[in-house]
């Protein structure tokens, strides 16, 4: 079961946060600036794992953002690189071409997308298209609605 | 009220901050903007401000104000306001606050509403965030969602459930029948969820675990059709299908089949037929092939498939990819107990990956290293591991060093081999090194009798490179203090030798107590050093000066050795010699591993008690052990501390003896030996306590009053058989306060009939008044099975011309006298050395003065001594001078056996 999912600029500004599991919110600050300090601090080209308390973090680079997440010591890390990079993937499809500002300026989205991958910190949905479909529907029911009731849109 | 800006615009301005405080200033005002807007319960731009501020939360800015906001979001009929709430509530709520139960009622309504992605978001909330109040509240809605053919909602119904079933477990019966149709399912989400609760129910429930075993067929099928159907767009990641899913059986599998014949039976085919087929060129045939491998390892296997296995794992080894060695050498670990042989064949790569860059590579190869080493290879093995202890990082050395230290007591091929390496470990790596090899290479090094010139001209030699490793400054401290002849004489056979004079050592000695560098245990070490040399030096004077300088240090510890040492030239100067001679060799002793330590201590026991000085030659071995327990953080105490039997109490006896001698002056020469300690209060803890305190720190074990009525008491010491750990030998003492004496003194006892007794005859039937003698008899109980003891005594004598007898049961005994860890009292008799050690440094301050009182004088001298002793005693259990110093005690105790002491012991007569 993955703990928890991060991503950070390489500056260490975070963008995205997803906890799976309770923790005071002084722990969670805790952690992500240990991830940012132990992860940017890795020399290029080494193994895109570390140890962490009895966590196996697992990070990987795309662009300008750093995608890390922490393990159980059951969990396989190899996959979770698939994960990582399936997520991109998803984010990718959905912005086209995603960058560090997608994100940033839609983080909301990316949590929408994240919330039709992972749950609980398991994988819900194998398959890229059914992801896409999800969200994309629950994107349309918004839309309609908002049209519907003359809402503002934040 | 104007519209509050837009969630873009927001963040743009954000953005636009140049400095922290900028930033934070703009956060403020919105926030000001926000907190006023929330107070208005403005429903239209609620989501807006919800938004918003989960920006701001994760910039790290405070957020909690809009959890209240985030509810009412979710209660709201608009899907947007709903997405918005329940992502606020997963990021701003939890658990610890009871505000999330508030969410309950929402999310049962939400998990029973009519567009399937609002119960999306019910059920991924509730599978994120739930607590166990709202798991069990809601458990029945999510068991329902599980039966349903949706599989947009059955996917996360299951995944649901698991977070139900791990924050509640008494829950997961009720998801059992859900679970039958699961693996028929078609959609791979379902699939895959379906597997994950399967699993989390097999890891949680032995039942469970049986139950699902009849499954393994069914998931061997579903495994079987993913690698053999073709090319399906849906489900591949570069040519593999679904390699989440099969790793998810995989890992299925390996729970399943672990220590069961018939599944590992069933799934073997199919394992084999995943190794040996799936695509390796990319990371995710890599990481469906490690699953592979861990499930073959866990499971009961064919052998052929472990070797496979392991093969593999060789492979990954030589992969040009970093994070497939990684996991190659993690695995391997994993397997190296198990199957030592098949990862020993791979020794060449892992040592390779020694030299790799990568921190993460390089700790798990200096662990696989060290699992690899044995008696065949260790010197290969060790010398790759000295040049890695060399060359790595600080955060390596010190699990390296104590790495090294373990890998060498274990299969060192010769002694001069083990000194080498322990002494190679502490230059490169000394300031790493944990407190405990200090004591160990001395040990090693007494032990090692040829090895001495050899090894004190080597340690000389290290110590004119460098002074900065303090754990090898103390042991060459410690070597030159001992065998500072050998290094001066200037007779190697091994190597060159060098020419050094008295002089020359004397200043690196001086060197090391002045230096900064030096730590107070440092200086300890040297001034002893120093110490010792003036019986193997000519330079007497010289010494003599140093030691006199550290009578007014300020170090306190420093002071007192050398205040001790001043009243060693000056009042007792003919002792010295005989105090400050070598070491005794510990033959035999812990050259491999505790497990011998404690065997040799068993057989010299029982071999040298018919000698008189003997066994205090071999307690040092046995109270290093005991010390090392004090001192804590060492794997060796355990084995010890169950083994070793009671050395203290034996030495302690020995003191006890002498001390006892002692302090009868001029009196009548005591016969039975056992009764002489207790026939008068030593003078030391006269005025601190009427207890015989003495014995008590000696032997360890407090004695008791065993009966005390009429005027008669008797009292119990103990003290347990050398050669027999099972043997309690109690003294009795019986005392009579009143005015006439007793006669016709009979003691009788019994004990329960696991026990076994014999009793010795008593010193004499009469019981002098007024507490004016004792009689004193020895009771030896066999207490095989470590039981509590129990006893009855009879009392029977004449007193005033009546007979009287009297019946007690004495039940109270102290634990020590019939457990078997008998220095567990150790740390209680910690207390008194304390209290002996303040007045230990008094009266050395007082030894200046003349005594023209030979009486006076010899109390002083027992006061001294047992000060010095006891004082030492104290320090050394507060871990300040290690076990050295109190060997050489203990040698001293030994010594004074043939010093004029003893005389007084024989014949009552004084110390010269």
């Amino acid at each position: 079961m993955m703990h928890f999912l991060l991503l950070f600029s390489r500056q260490g500004k975070l963008r995205l946060q997803k906890w799976f599991l309770p923790l005071p919110e002084r722990e969670r600050k805790k952690i992500v600036k240990d991830m940012t300090t132990m992860v940017l601090a890795r020399k290029p080209r080494t193994c895109n794992f570390l140890h962490w308390k009895d966590l196996k973090i697992v990070y990987k680079r795309y662009a300008s953002l750093y995608f890390c997440c922490g393990l159980e010591s059951q969990d396989n890390e190899l996959l979770a690189l698939e994960i990582l990079h399936r997520y991109v993937e998803l984010l990718d499809k959905y912005f086209g071409n995603v960058c560090e500002l997608d994100i940033i300026f839609n983080f909301e989205k990316a949590y929408f997308i994240l919330d039709e991958f992972l749950m609980g910190g398991e994988i819900q949905e194998t398959s890229k298209q059914s992801i896409a479909k999800s969200v994309e529907a629950s994107d349309m029911l918004q839309e309609t609605m908002e049209e519907y009731m003359s809402k503002p849109a934040f | 009220m104007p519209a509050p800006i837009r969630l873009r615009e927001l963040i743009r301005t954000i953005r636009t901050a140049r400095t922290q405080a900028e930033e934070r200033e703009m956060i403020q005002k919105e926030c000001a903007a926000i907190r006023s807007s929330f107070r208005e319960e403005d429903n239209t731009y609620r989501c807006r401000n919800v938004a918003k501020l989960l920006y701001m939360h994760m910039l790290g800015y405070p957020a909690h104000f809009g959890q209240l906001e985030c509810l009412k979001l979710i209660a709201s009929q608009k899907f947007t306001d709903k997405r918005i709430g329940y992502l606020g509530a997963m990021l701003l709520l939890d658990e610890r606050q009871d505000v999330h139960l508030l969410m309950t009622n929402c999310i049962k309504n939400d998990l029973n509403h009519s567009t399937q992605y609002v119960q999306g978001l019910a059920l991924c909330t509730l599978g994120c965030m739930g607590s166990s109040e709202m798991c069990r509240d809601l458990a029945g809605e999510v068991e329902k969602l599980l039966k349903t053919s949706n599989s947009y909602l059955r996917k996360k119904a299951a995944l649901c459930a698991v977070h139900v079933i791990r924050k509640v477990p008494e829950l997961m019966e009720m998801f059992l029948p859900a679970t039958k149709n699961l693996l028929s399912e078609k959609n791979h989400g379902v699939l895959h969820t379906s597997v994950v609760l399967l699993t989390e129910m097999c890891e949680r429930s032995p039942d469970m675990l049986s139950h699902f075993r009849k499954l393994v067929p069914q998931l061997v099928r579903i495994l079987k059709n993913l690698i053999m159907s073709g090319y399906s767009p849906e489900h591949d990641v570069s040519g593999i299908s679904d390699p989440f899913l099969q790793v998810r059986i995989l890992r299925l599998l390996r729970i399943l089949g672990k220590g069961d014949d018939d599944s590992s039976e069933a799934m073997n085919d199919i394992l084999a037929q995943v190794a040996t087929n799936t695509e390796t060129s990319k990371n995710v045939g890599n990481a469906i092939l490690y699953e592979t491998v861990l499930t073959i390892m866990d499971i009961k296997s064919e052998s052929g498939l472990r070797v496979l296995a392991i093969n593999i794992l060789g492979r990954f080894l030589l992969n040009n990819d970093k994070n497939i060695r990684y996991v190659a050498l993690t695995s391997l670990l994993k397997t190296v107990q198990t199957d030592h042989n098949a990862v020993q064949r791979h020794r060449s790569t892992i040592v390779d990956c020694l030299k790799d860059l990568d921190v993460s590579i390089k700790r798990r190869a200096m662990e696989l290293s060290f699992a690899l080493v044995n008696g065949n290879n260790i010197r290969g093995m060790m010398k790759e591991l000295l040049y890695f202890l060399d060359s790595c990082d600080p955060e390596f050395k010190a699990d390296c060093a104590s790495g090294i230290f373990l890998a060498a007591e274990k299969y060192a091929p010769s002694k001069r081999w083990h000194i080498d390496t322990i002494m190679r470990v502490l230059t490169t790596a000394g300031s790493y090194v944990r407190d405990d090899s200090v004591p160990n290479l001395i040990q090693l090094i007494t032990n090692s009798v040829e090895m001495h010139a050899y090894t004190v001209q080597r340690l000389y030699k290290a110590l004119l490179d460098d002074i900065s490793q303090q754990p090898l400054v103390q042991v060459a401290s410690w070597c030159i203090g001992e065998y500072g002849d050998l290094l001066v004489s200037g007779q190697c056979e091994e190597e060159e030798p060098i020419q050094v004079t008295e002089d020359e050592v004397l200043d690196v000695l001086e060197g090391l107590l002045v230096s900064n560098l030096s730590t107070p245990v440092t200086r300890g070490y040297s001034l002893t050093a120093i110490m010792k040399l003036s019986t193997r030096f000519s330079s007497v004077n010289r010494i003599k000066k140093v030691v006199s300088i550290y009578g007014s240090s300020i170090d306190v510890e420093l002071q007192q050795r050398a205040v001790e040492y001043n009243a060693l030239f000056k009042k007792y100067d003919h002792m010295r010699p005989a105090l400050l001679e070598r070491m005794p060799i510990m033959e035999k002793t812990a050259t491999n591993g505790p497990a011998e330590i404690v065997q040799t201590n068993g057989e010299t026991e029982s071999t040298i008690l018919d000698t008189k000085h003997l066994p205090s030659i071999t307690q040092p071995a046995s109270q290093a052990n005991d010390l090392l327990d004090l001192l804590g953080g060492n794997d060796v105490v355990p084995v010890i501390q169950t083994t070793v039997p009671t050395k203290p109490a034996s030495a302690g006896g020995e003191l006890l003896d002498l001390l006892g001698d002692l302090s009868l002056t001029g009196g009548p020469t005591p016969t039975p030996a056992p009764s002489v300690p207790m026939s008068q209060p030593p003078f030391l803890l006269d005025g601190l306590t009427s207890q015989p305190l003495f014995n008590d720190i000696a032997a360890g074990i407090p004695p008791m009053t065993a009966y005390n009525k009429n005027g008669l008491k008797i009292e119990f010491t103990f003290e347990r058989s050398n050669p027999n750990p099972n043997i309690a030998v109690i003294t009795i003492h019986a005392t009579n306060s009143t005015e006439v004496d007793m006669t016709e003194f009979v003691f009788q006892a019994a004990v329960p009939k696991t026990f076994q007794l014999q009793l010795l005859s008593p010193s004499s039937n009469v019981v002098p008044a007024l507490n004016q003698g004792s009689v004193t008899q020895v009771i030896r109980v066999l207490n095989p099975q470590k039981q509590q003891l129990r006893m009855r005594i009879k009392l029977t004598y004449t007193h005033k011309g009546s007979p009287v007898q009297d019946l007690a049961e004495v039940n109270n005994f102290p634990p020590q006298s019939w457990q078997s860890l008998p220095w567990g009292c150790m740390g209680s008799s910690g207390i008194f050395l304390t209290q002996s050690r303040v007045d230990g440094m008094k009266t050395d301050d007082d030894d200046d003065d003349d005594y023209s009182d030979n009486d006076e004088e010899k109390s002083q001298i027992s006061q001294y001594i047992s000060l010095h002793y006891f004082a030492r005693l104290s320090f050394s259990s507060f871990g300040l001078l290690g076990w050295v110093d109190f060997v050489s005690l203990a040698w001293i105790d030994c010594l004074l056996h043939q010093s004029p002491f003893v005389i007084c012991k024989g014949g009552g007569g004084r110390p010269q």
